[in-house]
């Protein structure tokens, strides 16, 4: 333990002293840029303003998706080995999560715009961002919960199992498959857009 | 002279009795909340491994003879866990790397570095044990139930010790997935109050 902390107050060290020593950025062992207040304040106001925007985005992401795959409907004309020869996503339970947790999601992201906003004009809140940041947490694990999982039923879906004896459902019905794996490129997006609105939150959070 | 040279030294010097006895400020609940993620951080490191360690040891052989072709099932089969166990060995590995900057995290309750840095990796790593975990959970689900409309059977009727193992691993993970949620909130609530 006292390694450890010697360790860490010898890069403290270094870094004040290129504080005093040197005006501008400099950067410490956790990969910040330290500057001074005024420009401390328009990076927070930009990653605001940025944040604001990717949920913007990602609540449009995650809305196509629920609708790419709450649309999904195919009947095929003639007759097969299969006894049904019509396709839903209702006939598939993770497929419903998938929906529900996407529309939740977007739900929460368009009702996150109004404090996303009041962020923006007021750039000293702590716990207001904090909060936030705790409920992006839970939705974002909803959402990549829901698209992992209908990724793994997708993948079933195209490649079957041999073991289980799992047909791929694909093979017959090429529409409804091709709709099930696009609706799921919406919900990565949105999870990407996710992770990025955390770390900014994080570090708008760890500024003052 | 001699206190203008002796004056850097014992700077140095009492700096270096800072690192140890100086006067820092008290940690106060920043380090309660370090501590509590050091706890957590290892109660994470044994469900991610113990996830990975039961899916990866899970093999059943049937010893009689069914409608089945095969009589086998193992991770191996599917996709799907292959995937999970690489991915639960990596966050397990993850988990144990970051052991040290949550004890500097300890030491030094009121610096933000080391907190941010296990919040962006955090954030990282949840996403990959949320992945696998969801996704091995509706594999375990369709093995448990099936799928009439498809025409997906449920093995678990015939390969029980198989089909509890799975579920256990799956449960094992998201449970560090809830763990990880809670780290990244705490590390936010500390470095949000100076």
């Amino acid at each position: 333990m006292g390694l450890l902390s010697s360790i860490y107050d010898s890069c403290k060290e270094k870094r004040t002293y290129f504080g005093t020593k040197m005006k501008g950025s400099a950067i410490d062992e956790a990969g910040e840029i330290s500057k001074g207040p005024a420009p401390r304040k328009g990076l927070k106001r930009g990653l605001s303003i940025m944040d604001f925007i990717l949920r913007i985005f990602a609540a449009i992401c995650t809305l196509g998706s629920a609708l790419g795959m709450v649309t999904t409907r195919e009947t095929l004309p003639f007759a097969t080995q299969f006894v049904k020869f019509r396709a839903v996503f209702d006939d598939l339970p993770t497929f419903v999560f998938f929906v529900t947790s996407n529309s939740i999601v977007c739900g929460y992201l368009v009702l996150s715009l109004v404090p996303s906003f009041f962020h923006i004009v007021r750039s000293t809140s702590v716990k207001s961002r904090v909060f936030l940041l705790s409920l992006d947490t839970v939705m974002y694990g909803l959402l990549t919960t829901g698209a992992a999982a209908a990724t793994a039923i997708v993948y079933v879906a195209h490649y079957g199992n041999p073991n289980a004896n799992w047909f791929p459902f694909c093979r017959q019905y090429n529409n409804f498959c091709e709709r099930i794996s696009g609706s799921l490129v919406g919900s990565f997006i949105a999870v990407v857009l996710f992770i990025i609105i955390i770390l900014m939150s994080a570090i708008i959070i760890s500024k003052r | 002279m001699s206190t203008t040279i002796d004056v850097p030294e014992s700077s140095k010097v009492t700096k270096g009795k800072a690192v140890i006895v100086g006067p820092q400020r008290p940690g106060g609940w920043k380090k309660g909340v370090a501590i509590m993620d050091f706890i957590l951080r290892l109660g994470a490191i044994a469900a991610a491994l113990g996830a990975a360690a039961t899916m990866g040891t899970s093999d059943q052989n049937l010893p009689f003879f069914t409608q089945f072709f095969q009589f086998e099932a193992s991770y191996d089969s599917f996709t799907t866990f292959q995937f999970f166990v690489i991915t639960m060995a990596i966050v397990g590995g993850y988990l144990v790397l970051s052991l040290p900057f949550s004890v500097i995290a300890i030491i030094r309750p009121h610096a933000v570095g080391p907190r941010l840095f296990l919040i962006i990796l955090d954030t990282v790593f949840l996403t990959l044990a949320t992945a696998s975990g969801a996704s091995a959970a509706a594999v375990v689900y369709l093995a448990h139930n099936g799928n009439q409309d498809s025409n997906w059977l449920a093995i678990c009727n015939q390969f029980g010790d198989f089909c509890a193992q799975t579920s256990a691993a799956v449960v094992s993970s998201l449970s560090a997935v809830v763990i990880f949620v809670l780290l990244i909130v705490m590390s936010a609530l500390a470095i949000g109050k100076p």
